[in-house]
């Protein structure tokens, strides 16, 4: 019961931070990424093929490209940086079409590389995916399975709340302020001279390395992973989190995370089975895309919506005013600033 | 050289399937601006309705008819209900995407939860291939001839519908202007469904000569063949009927006969390469477009 409840704690702070990322991509700079998983997915193997050590060293049960066994948190470390590379490239792919083709060719580019990663088997071990990934400090720590993994809640938890200090950071500072002014109006932005595209990279690589190291916290938890595990329907997925939650929002993402994800997803698989497991898993896709209708219908703002920053107008605000030429300063001019 | 005009015998049959699918598609992007991510869905739902038909001892024809019959009820159905609904709540048009593709996600496990989470075949009366067929190797059955034919009569009684009656007149000038249209006349929302309901119909029927030609399907095979009409409907340029189907032979081909020279499950790879470049090179298509990037990008 205890290993359930560390579990879901693990998947919750895991899927916080990858909705976390889809927000800074999404929520925060508007950019239509619907082939997120793969940034997660790319965290996953890149974790997963620097902890498993070189390919030829397991018995040849499972084959992949370079492979490494680097120490604990390098993996993770890297595999943000991975994600970070791949959200560049896709920004630089990206640069030169519209908004509604960015979300088609985000897409095609997640189909196709679930298709590539099946096809080349000797890439990243195919269909079958990699499995055995060993489990970070366990050697070092000596500790049972139940305090092992409630350490790694606490580490996934040390991890999401760097994650929120950064993005609320972000959030405040001029460099977030023009990334929503991005989101609300691309070409008012760029008519004053910000770099839309420069900023699409940026939002696109930063929530990416999100997300990567969400992908690598989850496979050095679950030890596999494979194609199966980024299908585009967990993009959807991660898309009904934010929609429900609150765009724009980091409560609100991390809310919808917990009812998307959790409530909906996690939690029926630990339910006693009442009847075939299939038509749970189809009754729950069905539930997650009503809910996402229904949101985007009656709340489209979601649970916590995005607060609006403003500047307090009612406080009156001194101003120089321009004196005409010629005559006298007549005192500084109380005015309110819109 | 044989086994390249076999392949290209095949790769017609898969054109076939690909264009009747495209042209839908294009035409429902053409009069209403939604990219229809669920156009892959319904193609399924009229495959496993096919299927009903099928495994009651219907023919092909009945197959088709039911098949075209469902799609375009659901198309309608779905436009009218939600797409159009969304769209007037100022739904934008990556909203759209969301509303489409969790429509989608509702159709394929309602299916799966119907019909159960297995793959399903077609049941085919083993027809020896037609014998003028086989003397210059192409060993295609009479199914597969008979999918090749009606996809090319159904096309070309689009074109003719589009292009010479008053309907199609009514259907052309809504996709190019509707207030226009609407101040000319016009009743759009009516043209608008009947749109959806061809294009429906061509997508179910899609889906059913799909269910012919594949050897087995699940409930998101349609989805993952929907990639494929993208890139045909793309590389004919989006809102052209003709090229769309022009695009799914060069797609349709090209597949099959890469299936030759490289792994065949890398072949949708190629195809989906296809789409990428035109996507990010020629986003009006080889051969223009009716709606340009420009249009919808606002």
């Amino acid at each position: 019961m205890t290993y359930y409840i560390t579990t879901i704690l693990v998947y919750l702070g895991i899927d916080v931070l990858a909705i976390w990322g889809l927000n800074v991509q999404y929520g925060l700079c508007g950019v239509y990424n619907f082939g997120f998983i793969l940034f997660q997915a790319s965290g996953a193997y890149t974790a997963a093929i620097l902890t498993l050590g070189p390919s030829s060293g397991n018995g040849g049960y499972q084959s992949y490209f370079f492979g490494a066994s680097l120490p604990f948190p390098l993996p993770i470390l890297v595999a943000g940086v991975v994600a970070a590379i791949i959200g560049v490239i896709f920004g630089l792919l990206t640069r030169r079409v519209g908004e509604d083709y960015l979300a088609v060719l985000t897409f095609v580019l997640a189909v196709v590389a679930i298709l590539v990663v099946s096809a080349a088997v000797s890439f990243l071990n195919g269909p079958a995916g990699l499995s055995s990934v060993p489990q970070p400090l366990t050697s070092v720590l000596h500790v049972s399975l139940i305090a092992y993994s409630w350490l790694y809640v606490v580490f996934v938890a040390l991890v999401c709340l760097l994650a929120y200090f950064s993005l609320r950071l972000l959030a405040r500072a001029p460099l977030g302020r023009v990334m929503r002014a991005v989101r609300e109006n691309e070409k008012a932005a760029a008519s004053v001279g910000k770099n839309v595209g420069g900023l699409r990279i940026f939002a696109l690589a930063y929530g990416g390395a999100l997300a990567g190291i969400s992908g690598a916290l989850l496979v050095l938890f679950i030890s596999t992973w494979s194609p199966g595990s980024w299908e585009y329907a967990e993009t959807l997925t991660a898309f009904s989190a934010i929609i429900v939650g609150g765009t724009g929002n980091l409560y609100g993402a991390a809310l919808g995370a917990f009812v998307v994800q959790i409530l909906i997803f996690e939690l029926p698989r630990f339910l006693p089975q009442v009847s075939a497991a299939n038509l749970v898993g189809s009754l729950q896709w069905i539930v997650i895309g009503v809910l996402t209708l229904g949101f985007m219908w009656w709340r489209p703002q979601g649970l916590l919506p995005e607060r609006k920053r403003s500047y307090d107008i009612s406080w009156p605000v001194r101003q120089r005013t321009v004196r005409p030429i010629g005559t006298t300063p007549a005192g500084g001019v109380e005015m309110e600033r819109e | 050289m044989s086994i390249l005009i076999s392949a290209v015998g095949f790769g017609l049959v898969t054109a076939a399937v690909t264009a009747l699918a495209a042209v839908g598609f294009t035409l429902q992007v053409g009069i209403s601006n939604v990219f229809n991510f669920s156009y892959g869905a319904v193609m399924i739902t009229g495959t496993y309705i096919g299927y009903a038909v099928n495994s009651a001892g219907g023919g092909l024809a009945a197959a088709c008819l039911a098949g075209a019959a469902a799609g375009a009820v659901l198309s309608a159905l779905a436009n009218r209900l939600l797409f159009v609904r969304f769209i007037g709540r100022g739904v934008n048009r990556f909203g759209m995407l969301i509303v489409c593709l969790q429509f989608a996600v509702i159709v394929q496990n309602l299916l799966q939860a119907i019909a159960g989470d297995t793959f399903f075949t077609y049941n085919l009366s083993a027809e020896p291939p037609i014998g003028f067929l086989k003397s210059v190797d192409f060993i295609l059955d009479p199914t597969q001839v008979t999918i090749i034919i009606l996809a090319v009569v159904v096309i070309a009684g689009l074109t003719l519908l589009l292009e010479m009656t008053r309907l199609g007149r009514a259907m052309r000038a809504t996709a190019g202007n509707s207030s226009l249209a609407r101040a000319c006349g016009i009743r759009t929302a009516r043209i608008i469904d009947i749109t959806w309901l061809i294009s429906g119909g061509l997508c179910g029927l899609a889906g059913v000569i799909f269910g012919y030609s594949v050897g087995a399907f699940q409930s998101s095979s349609g989805t993952d063949f929907l990639t494929v009409v993208f890139a045909a409907t793309m590389l004919g340029g989006l809102g052209r009927p003709l090229g769309a189907a022009l695009g799914a032979l060069v797609i349709g081909i090209a597949m099959s006969v890469l299936a030759v020279y490289i792994q065949s499950d890398m072949t949708q790879v190629a195809a989906l390469g296809i789409l990428i470049l035109i996507i990010l090179f020629r986003p009006r298509g080889l051969f223009g477009s009716a709606v340009s990037t420009k249009e919808l990008a606002t």
